[in-house]
């Protein structure tokens, strides 16, 4: 289910646009993503920055060998509310940039000619239908001018840029032909998994 | 201070036609440009986050001139005594895309114009207030990289080479502290400091025990400067200032921002504080919000006395603010960022002087 309010999509985007003035965008440097090295990557975050690059590498594998492909708007026995035209959706819980199904794309779908990253930050969101987590990809699509439309930018559980895999204080623009930034992108890849156990004192210090 | 500079003689047309109309009775205009005298410590930038730098005077509102950077820009830095302005960008052969080049480009104070480059690895990390920083002595710039691998190039901009790229996994942005070396804030909780010997290699690399919990109360990654290092401030208003004292990373005693009836106040924002050196005070933009509001707009300042670590005063914007800037004349002005202008208060007070029209939202920096 998908629930289309042209009306209040274009109030948000109005009520963005003269909040911030032409700069939408730029005040917003928040990307969070990725450690530069995968121990650096386990101290911080778990294996969930390696996650979105295995799914996109998937798929690349799935259509040489002619597996069944699934749209990529289309997500496989996952019912869904909401309109992907709205900062409010679902996915978006950390999303920030602007929204490529405002620009000629989909939540899972770059715009034309643009290329999407394969390497991202990640959300964890929950799915208004079922009511379960599920971890988001979001991808930046690259190479292009950016896209002026639907800036949006929320912070569930976001993290500084020094925690990358939850940040979105960097341009997501990497592995691609050209790292200008275009639009953001919101892809499910598979049901969160249960929340880790806490960790030790010693290894999770507050303030001193 | 500005002067102007007479190019009549670049254009015989314009010449021709000054002269036919000198006989009219009006002393004919000559076309000119603005060079630039002596910056005030009053004036600051406006750096979009993918546009521009504009640079403006907050004692009288009026605009100086323009940075023209990359959209990729992701900040740029003063050096007064040398004249020059870094900026790490990085190019397109055909605007937005093309053979990638990444330079440190150099622009003089006179003409906020590029007078240099120095060729940099492709890596330029974007978009963070704190990714470049002007070393102690002035001779070093550092420049996050993120590919997503994390690292950072050093240039030496005195003699205007590239002298190398330090890794620095797990950890991001740049803060210029000690002799020659810079803070990093790093994913486990901890904060790296890297030293460079005379020849900017790296000669020291120290790493301080974790003293926040990223899962449970971060930092902000926009930390503001202090004379002897910086100062930290978590989500939840928890602040410590961090210095590098003899090749060690020493941590403060940390406190809150908020008092007893402060409940439901957070910091937050794209750049949630700012620091006046002159009266020890730690300005704070906040907001009322819970879990996940850290970018939120603040709706007040908090002025904060470092040394009694109490609030001395709140200022009240009339719309919510994204940034916050001190800048320190003999009155320190606090900027605060609202939409597409920034206003200007008396720190002191908290009385409003002016409102500049940028026309851009974006980062509030030093010039």
């Amino acid at each position: 289910m998908r629930r289309t309010d042209p009306g209040a999509t274009l109030g948000r985007w109005f009520d963005a646009a003269t909040r911030r003035a032409t700069a939408g965008l730029a005040e917003r440097t928040s990307r969070r993503g990725f450690i530069g090295r995968v121990g650096a990557v386990l101290a911080g975050s778990g294996a969930l920055p390696l996650l979105p690059v295995a799914r996109a590498f998937g798929a690349e594998e799935a259509d040489a060998t002619g597996a069944e492909e699934v749209d990529g708007d289309e997500v496989e026995h996952l019912s869904e509310f909401g309109d992907p035209k709205s900062c409010d959706y679902w996915r978006y819980c950390a999303l920030g940039g602007t929204l490529c199904a405002c620009c000629g794309g989909g939540p899972s779908k770059c715009p034309p000619g643009a290329q999407p990253s394969p390497v991202t930050w990640i959300g964890t969101c929950r799915n208004p239908v079922d009511g379960k987590q599920y971890l988001i990809s979001y991808n930046d699509c690259c190479g292009k001018a950016v896209c002026p439309r639907c800036f949006c930018h929320r912070t569930e559980g976001a993290k500084p840029v020094y925690f990358p895999s939850k940040s979105s204080n960097v341009l997501w623009c990497f592995g691609v032909d050209s790292n200008a930034y275009h639009c953001t992108l919101a892809t499910v890849i598979g049901e969160a998994p249960d929340e880790a156990p806490a960790p030790k004192a010693e290894e999770s210090p507050t303030h001193e | 201070m500005r002067h102007t500079r007479s190019r009549c003689g670049v254009t015989l047309l314009a010449c021709l036609l000054a002269a036919a109309a000198s006989g009219a009775g009006v002393a004919p205009e000559t076309v000119s440009t603005t060079q630039l005298g002596p910056a005030a410590p009053t004036w600051f930038v406006v750096k979009a986050g993918l546009g521009a730098g504009y640079v403006f005077d907050a004692a009288d509102g009026e605009m100086i001139g323009t940075l023209s950077l990359t959209p990729w820009t992701p900040t740029v830095r003063r050096h007064a005594g040398r004249g020059e302005i870094y900026a790490a960008e990085t190019h397109y052969s055909r605007r937005h895309d093309g053979e990638r080049t990444d330079v440190l480009r150099i622009y003089a104070h006179e003409t906020l114009s590029p007078v240099g480059e120095i060729a940099i690895p492709n890596k330029i990390a974007a978009l963070h207030r704190h990714y470049l920083g002007v070393l102690s002595g002035g001779r070093f710039v550092t420049v996050f990289n993120m590919t997503p691998a994390q690292s950072v190039s050093v240039v030496d901009v005195e003699n205007r080479r590239f002298v190398g790229e330090i890794s620095t996994a797990g950890c991001a942005v740049t803060l210029p502290t000690g002799d020659r070396g810079f803070l990093m804030m790093c994913g486990d909780g901890t904060l790296q400091w890297i030293g460079l010997d005379e020849d900017g290699t790296e000669s020291a690399r120290v790493r301080s025990a974790p003293f926040f919990s990223v899962e449970d109360d971060p930092l902000f990654d926009d930390p503001t400067p202090t004379p002897a290092g910086w100062q930290f401030l978590s989500f939840a208003g928890v602040t410590m200032e961090a210095v590098v004292e003899n090749g060690e990373i020493v941590i403060g005693k940390s406190w809150s921002i908020l008092g007893k009836d402060d409940e439901g106040w957070r910091p937050g924002g794209g750049q949630p504080a700012t620091f006046h050196a002159g009266n020890d005070l730690l300005v704070v933009l906040m907001h009322q919000g819970g879990v996940d509001t850290q970018d939120q707009d603040g709706t007040e300042a908090w002025v904060l006395d470092r040394s009694t670590q109490r609030r001395i005063g709140r200022i009240t914007f009339e719309a919510p603010a994204s940034a916050l800037l001190v800048v320190e004349d003999n009155e320190p002005a606090l900027l605060a960022a609202i939409g597409g202008s920034v206003h200007v208060f008396d720190l002191a007070t908290g009385v409003r002087q002016r409102v500049v029209q940028t026309n851009q939202g974006g980062s509030l920096l030093r010039y």
